[in-house]
């Protein structure tokens, strides 16, 4: 088969897809790496702040949709001082990514194993288990990638001495006003011994452009 | 870096391109496994019988697998508490020279929940391996062989030295089906633990051409 330029542009554009795949990983690791170690900065340094509709969701804690909001909440939560004792450990595995044909955006899934600490009052630590799944869609940025959408979708929160299906007292927020810049929460559903297992967050399928962030809870097993 | 363009890539020799694009359809093969086997990690944890689901494993090769084809038949009363999250950690692929067949194992983590007969669920640990062989069915990636391999399969709190649940089917397995089928190399506090499966190696299409022989797994295994 004849090198012709059609033939080029396709390995161009496979050469771009996989820089794209292998910074959109780094730069995800970057914000894994920044929750866990309490910096705001760093994790809001790399969401598209630029963007009016860039979002961050979190459990059922709500939609943060918004420079404003995605800010505020960053820097109240992962920004907030962090006791003697405390920890979140959130991994990132089983890699699910989609770069757009046009190169615009993408899209990607991650499970994330993860264990913590948390410190109530003078009492020692209590470990927890904190497993989810992260949905994302990027957008590139000149030679990187920001976080444009942002949904954690809660699989486990339990005390480690109790294990998942002993104790669900931590899988659903408190009864406390939600938070005045968040929206609905689009889904929720973490294991309990009463809850029935999605496939969601659906894997990100091929894609030529990006047509909103409906792919995330996309149940149509068949696409 | 700016994007890569097609004037990048004017000055390659035809012979020089068609190398290049070669190894660049091979790593992306590699990216599109790791995609296919985060879809099917999916639909592990999804149980729900009888959705129309989209193909993963192949089904017009001579070598695809009747058992990864068989419809799923219900081995739980009820879905309420189950549940199978086995994250993909430590990937290995080595895909041929066509970019069209590709072997891996993974490692995993993972957690489970178990409610047999409506009963409150057991919180399972489960270690394991993920084998496998993939080629290109109908353009695109698909599942040849290679399904969930146990080293642990544990009640929480017991652990893995004095746990061990066989895989739950119906009616059950005896300890020696279980032994014979997934469980053939799970942890056994009685025994040194067999080398399987051993990582594809950079040979393995040299050394193993059928992509239907498994040997490749189990090449530390005495003879």
């Amino acid at each position: 088969m004849a090198v012709t330029d059609e033939r080029r542009a396709r390995l161009a554009t496979k050469l771009n897809k996989l820089r794209a795949y292998q910074e959109i990983q780094n730069q995800m690791g970057r914000v894994v790496a920044a929750i866990n170690f309490r910096q705001a900065d760093k994790v809001l340094e790399r969401f598209a702040l630029d963007r009016p509709d860039v979002s961050l969701e979190w459990a059922d804690e709500g939609v943060f949709s918004g420079p404003e909001a995605v800010t505020t909440i960053v820097r109240e939560t992962v920004g907030r001082d962090p006791l003697p004792g405390e920890m979140v450990d959130l991994q990132l595995t089983t890699p699910i990514i989609e770069v757009a044909d046009d190169l615009g955006s993408a899209r990607a899934v991650w499970w994330s194993p993860g264990a913590g600490a948390t410190v109530e009052e003078s009492q020692d630590p209590e470990a927890i288990w904190l497993w989810g799944m992260f949905a994302v869609d990027f957008l590139p940025y000149g030679d990187t990638w920001k976080v444009w959408h942002l949904h954690y979708f809660r699989y486990i929160k339990c005390r480690y001495d109790k294990g998942w299906t002993d104790d669900t007292s931590l899988i659903n927020r408190l009864n406390v006003p939600m938070h005045p810049l968040s929206k609905p929460s689009t889904y929720h559903n973490p294991y309990s011994p009463l809850s029935i297992r999605d496939g969601l967050p659906a894997a990100p399928r091929p894609y030529a452009t990006d047509d909103g962030i409906g792919w995330m809870l996309d149940r149509d097993k068949t696409r | 870096m700016d994007e890569i363009t097609i004037d990048d890539l004017a000055a390659l020799s035809d012979d020089e391109f068609e190398q290049y694009e070669a190894e660049v359809d091979r790593l992306l093969a590699v990216w599109q496994v790791k995609n296919l086997r985060g879809q099917a990690a999916i639909f592990h944890d999804d149980q729900h019988l009888g959705d129309q689901r989209r193909q993963l494993t192949a089904t017009d090769h001579p070598g695809a697998s009747e058992m990864l084809n068989e419809p799923r038949t219900a081995v739980v009363d009820s879905l309420e508490g189950n549940a199978l999250f086995h994250p993909l950690t430590t990937p290995v692929v080595e895909v041929d020279a066509t970019a069209t067949k590709a072997r891996a194992v993974w490692w995993s983590v993972g957690v489970e929940g178990l409610s047999k007969f409506r009963e409150h669920p057991m919180a399972i640990i489960s270690l394991g391996m993920v084998p496998g062989t993939h080629v290109v069915e109908h353009g695109e990636w698909r599942i040849l062989s290679g399904t969930w391999q146990r080293t642990t399969k544990n009640e929480y709190h017991a652990g893995w030295v004095h746990s061990m649940e066989p895989t739950n089917t119906r009616p059950p397995l005896t300890p020696e089906q279980d032994r014979a089928f997934m469980g053939r190399f799970a942890y056994r506090k009685d025994e040194v633990r067999a080398a399987v499966p051993e990582p594809p190696t950079r040979d393995t299409w040299k050394d193993f051409p059928d992509e239907t022989d498994d040997g490749w797994l189990y090449v530390n295994l005495p003879s």
